[in-house]
């Protein structure tokens, strides 16, 4: 017992110190998505160049890119940014794709009861569905800027992100008998949801996007810039095989748009 | 200012429904946002049978951040239950101590829900938390009849008759994982940048244990007590010793 005292009476202040570090952390955090906007606008991809003036490998990557794309949108770097940027991205894309609107509207409005099945309390869940609706839409009225302007909106933004989050983690639990095979540590589907998925800020890996592209059978090409040996950003497409609508830029960390040529 | 507004809106549509969802009081809780403020509201909570708590009836308010529901509400007991302390806000795995792990699709009646699952938990080294004997609770739960609030009244008219609807699959499994502890109102260290809530704390205490209570008895127990008293027992010894050399020399 004696040597359980030094290990516990040390715990305060340790704790203190994560506390504090914590804090800090989430003081940067909020400095930096201050700055951001949610959904930025259209730039060209040159403007990545002066983030990796001195990085051979990434401007390398840099230059691929720009011959395959045009030009990107930022999103914040949040811990939402994949699942804002898939939303952004693909709700752009329906507005000039009509037929593919409806199926996907349709869709949209039977996940209500298929989440509330799925076990999610009925009332919260239709406060996020209907505003989920409102913006889905905006596609239909085909103003892109009132589509853009309501993304940079917080609350409605975190809607749609909070929406695709309880999609994502349906889809998980509905299918967990084969995503529990991905799952990192000690864990059961059902609490990685509760854990990686569901919670806001919660940043998003390849499972994620597996099991969102799937649920609403939309094809995503992400290009992944890192420090790989080759001289392009690698292309990964989910569901595999599916016509891609939604292009991604990942960087270590976090999702942009891009816009193909 | 637009923006700021807007993400106001989502809040006040959610808070309006839950206002909604929650007008007819039930038998074990009953809520309601106060009349000129959306985001602070007043609960009254039934103890859980076969506890010590069991016939109290405990009062409290609710604070929520204008980003809710991406954001988590604080819970503050007013009733004197012998759990708590009264006027502190209490802090679950389900507070702005973790943020993250706070879900948007809870809500207050979720909150409440938990709350009440875990009052008969052991609060051993938390701050905040109590260490009344089982009669002291006992007492307190029937002394808590006659408390009153002094905006809502008599509390033990604040409770219904009606069951209260049974929990969701997302409910009980939450119920099952919570874990509360006390808020060492204290140790304030920085402003918050929520508007609500004017402080952020630190907490003491271990982080939420999921479904791990009882492993942790030991280490809760020395940390909070013997522990700390020897601290401050080799504080004083050392400054003791230190002002003494000081004199002499």
């Amino acid at each position: 017992m004696d040597s359980n005292h030094e290990t516990t009476a040390t715990k305060p202040e340790g704790l203190e110190q994560d506390e504090l570090i914590i804090q800090q952390h989430r003081e940067i955090e909020k400095e930096i998505s201050d700055s951001i906007l949610l959904i930025g606008e259209k730039e060209e991809l040159t403007s990545l160049q002066t983030e990796y003036i001195n990085d051979p490998v990434y401007l390398t990557k840099i230059q691929d890119l720009n011959k395959k794309y045009k030009c990107m949108r930022r999103a914040r770097p949040d811990g939402n940014c994949f699942f804002r940027s898939f939303a952004f991205a693909y709700f752009e894309y329906l507005l000039s794709h009509n037929e593919e609107y409806k199926h996907f509207k349709e869709r949209a409005l039977k996940s209500k009861d298929e989440l509330i099945s799925c076990g999610f309390t009925q009332f919260t869940l239709e406060d996020f569905h209907d505003t989920f609706m409102e913006v889905v839409n905006l596609i239909g009225e085909g103003q892109h800027e009132k589509l853009y302007d309501t993304f940079n909106m917080q609350g409605y933004s975190d809607y749609v992100v909070v929406y695709l989050r309880l999609i994502t983690s349906g889809q998980l639990q509905k299918d967990a008998e084969f995503y529990k095979h991905f799952i990192e540590g000690d864990r059961t589907v059902v609490e990685f949801c509760h854990q990686e998925v569901e919670p806001m800020f919660k940043e998003s890996d390849h499972i994620h996007i597996i099991a969102l592209s799937t649920a609403l059978n939309v094809g995503v090409r992400v290009r992944y810039m890192d420090r790989g040996e080759s001289s392009e950003a690698i292309a990964h497409d989910f569901p595999e095989g599916s016509p891609v609508c939604v292009h991604l830029l990942y960087r270590p960390g976090h999702y942009d748009i891009l816009y193909s040529r | 200012m637009q923006l700021q507004y807007n993400s106001k809106s989502t809040a006040v549509k959610r808070l309006m429904r839950e206002a909604k969802e929650l007008s007819e009081p039930t038998d074990e809780y009953s809520a309601h946002p106060l009349e000129d403020n959306l985001f602070e509201w007043h609960f009254t909570i039934r103890g859980p049978q076969a506890s010590e708590y069991d016939g109290g009836i405990y009062h409290g308010r609710i604070l929520l951040p204008t980003e809710y529901p991406m954001k988590p509400p604080n819970i503050i007991l007013l009733t004197p239950n012998g759990r708590w302390e009264t006027n502190k806000k209490i802090c679950l795995s389900i507070s702005s101590h973790h943020p993250e792990t706070w879900q948007p699709s809870w809500s207050i009646r979720t909150a409440l829900l938990a709350l009440i699952a875990f009052m008969p938990t052991n609060g051993r080294g938390s701050l905040g938390a109590l260490e009344y004997t089982p009669e002291e609770r006992s007492s307190l739960a029937k002394k808590s009849h006659t408390w009153a609030c002094d905006s809502c009244g008599q509390i033990s008219d604040l409770l219904a008759n009606n069951k209260a609807k049974p929990m969701t699959k997302e409910e009980s499994e939450l119920i099952n994982s919570v874990t509360f502890k006390g808020e060492d109102s204290e140790k304030v260290s920085k402003p918050s940048d929520q508007q609500k809530q004017e402080v952020q704390s630190n907490a003491i205490n271990e982080e939420p244990v999921i479904n791990n209570i009882t492993p942790n008895f030991f280490k809760d127990a020395l940390c909070s007590d013997i522990g700390m008293y020897l601290i401050y027992l080799i504080i004083a010894l050392i400054s003791i010793l230190v002002a003494r050399r000081f004199y002499s020399a």
